[in-house]
């Protein structure tokens, strides 16, 4: 049965035409792709309306939700940057061994002396370049390896990169070396890294995550189709058991 | 691959196998293993990932090269050095990379002031170090510090305001215009690389709800 607190005008606004309902909301009668692809949707790209005051009871407590979990990502991953200029600092201090570098310098020199305005390079160059290429390579791995975890896979890819790149301002001249279409691959909890977001346009790129819904009870339908929530996602269950509206909707989805 | 030339490639870059192609990147096997480094123990990077982050580096090598060899431009100077780096990272936005390249340069110039002594002491014909500059093409830079023979670190008068941790000027020249290590962060625009390639919402990393 149609859950009748969900006014469809306003959903149909809302949506946009794309599948973006939580789980416990979701409309039989709205479905037109197979069950399957339907949760694949649901687990991608989730738009919300700009405007809070359009939005209903039910979205605004996904919104928060959503809200709270990307604030508490993005302390820990302030965590794990402070913490990596911290490591670099100790690093370079522990430094005796200035002939030894990560790096070959006759390969960087050639790299400056590429661009043909260059004509004359100082000794201390190409070191001051093995370091500052040695701590680049590190902060956009550990960036682009953020993107790999939000997504439950241990490989890097190009396309974790890609994701770090659109991320973070100072890597804008960076935009070419990656294709447009590894900048799609982007959210977490997507099942397929390679399957393209259901109902999301091209460029589309949402600056937060929704967790897994979980709705309690025995028998739900929904529960199965969930991704496996990580270690920080485990506070989702405690709090949607106090929400009695939640429950309700469940009830309404059982009919 | 077409071209089965491999003088001048090492094992990690076959696919790379043309001259001019390999002194494009740094090898792939050095970029691999600096990357671990960031990494848990167990995780594991595609090939194209290295691959990209080759390209990464190379345009984040010539990227600052062209900010640095601009303002030597400017300021008619031939040499870039290591401080010229320091202010063109500052100016690109790579501000959090100065302070500790700082300190390694500091360092570095330390252990080649003693090797320079060293040297001077025993006689020596010829300074450890690979210099491809000649003191005869550095010709603005005849006021020689402590350091006598290097005199091409005068050069960098116009950006040694950023060296905190010098003592002692180790260099002529003018003396730095910035006091007291303030120097000013200009953030120049990098649409000139990047395109005007923009963002949805404000800025990447804040929580705002897309409208559609």
């Amino acid at each position: 049965m149609e859950p009748s607190s969900q006014p469809q005008p306003a959903m149909g606004v809302a949506a946009g035409g794309s599948q973006v309902y939580p789980a416990s909301a979701y409309p039989p009668a709205a479905t037109v792709a197979p069950p399957a692809v339907a949760s694949a949707g649901l687990q991608s790209v989730q738009p919300f309306p700009a405007n809070p005051a359009h939005m209903s009871a039910q979205h605004q407590i996904v919104y928060q939700q959503a809200q709270q979990f990307h604030q508490q990502l993005q302390q820990q991953q302030q965590q794990q940057l402070q913490q990596f200029w911290v490591e670099r600092m100790t690093e370079i201090e522990a430094t005796a061994d200035f002939r030894n570098h990560n790096l070959p310098l006759a390969r960087i020199k050639k790299i400056m002396k590429a661009d043909e305005d260059v004509r004359m390079i100082s000794a201390e160059a190409p070191v001051v370049f093995a370091k500052a290429c040695e701590i680049f390579i590190l902060e956009l791995t550990l960036r682009s390896w953020m993107h790999t975890e939000e997504n439950k896979r241990r490989t890097l890819q190009k396309n974790d990169i890609a994701a770090a790149i659109t991320r973070t301002d100072i890597y804008d001249f960076l935009v070419d070396i990656v294709p447009r279409d590894e900048m799609k691959d982007d959210g977490i909890g997507l099942p397929r890294p390679g399957l393209p977001p259901m109902g999301a346009p091209a460029d589309a790129y949402p600056y937060y995550y929704m967790p897994q819904q979980q709705v309690p009870g025995p028998g739900m339908v929904y529960g199965a189709q969930q991704g496996h929530p990580v270690t920080y996602l485990w506070q989702d269950p405690q709090e949607q058991q106090e929400q009695a509206p939640e429950e309700q909707q469940s009830l309404h989805e059982r009919d | 691959m077409p071209d089965s030339d491999n003088e001048s490639g090492g094992p990690s870059n076959a696919e790379f196998s043309s001259p001019r192609e390999q002194d494009r990147f740094l090898p792939i096997a050095n970029v691999s293993r600096i990357m671990k480094k960031a990494l848990p123990a167990n995780a594991k990077i595609s090939k194209d990932a290295k691959e990209t982050v080759q390209e990464c580096v190379s345009e984040f090598i010539s990227f600052i090269t062209g900010e640095a060899s601009d303002k030597c431009q400017r300021e008619k100077r031939k040499t870039i050095n290591g401080d010229d780096l320091l202010w063109a990272m500052t100016t690109l936005g790579f501000e959090d990379y100065v302070e500790p390249l700082k300190l390694y340069l500091h360092k570095f110039r330390e252990l080649e002031g003693e090797k320079a002594a060293t040297t001077s002491a025993s006689s020596g014909p010829q300074p450890p170090l690979h210099r491809e500059t000649t003191p005869s093409s550095s010709t603005h830079n005849g006021a020689g510090g402590p350091v006598g023979g290097y005199g091409m670190y005068g050069g960098a008068g116009g950006g040694s305001g950023m060296i905190m941790m010098m003592g002692q000027p180790m260099y002529g020249g003018s003396p730095p215009a910035a006091s007291s290590g303030s120097y000013p962060h200009h953030q120049m625009a990098m649409g000139g690389k990047g395109g005007a390639y923009g963002y949805g919402g404000g800025s990447s990393s804040s929580p705002s709800g897309l409208g559609r």
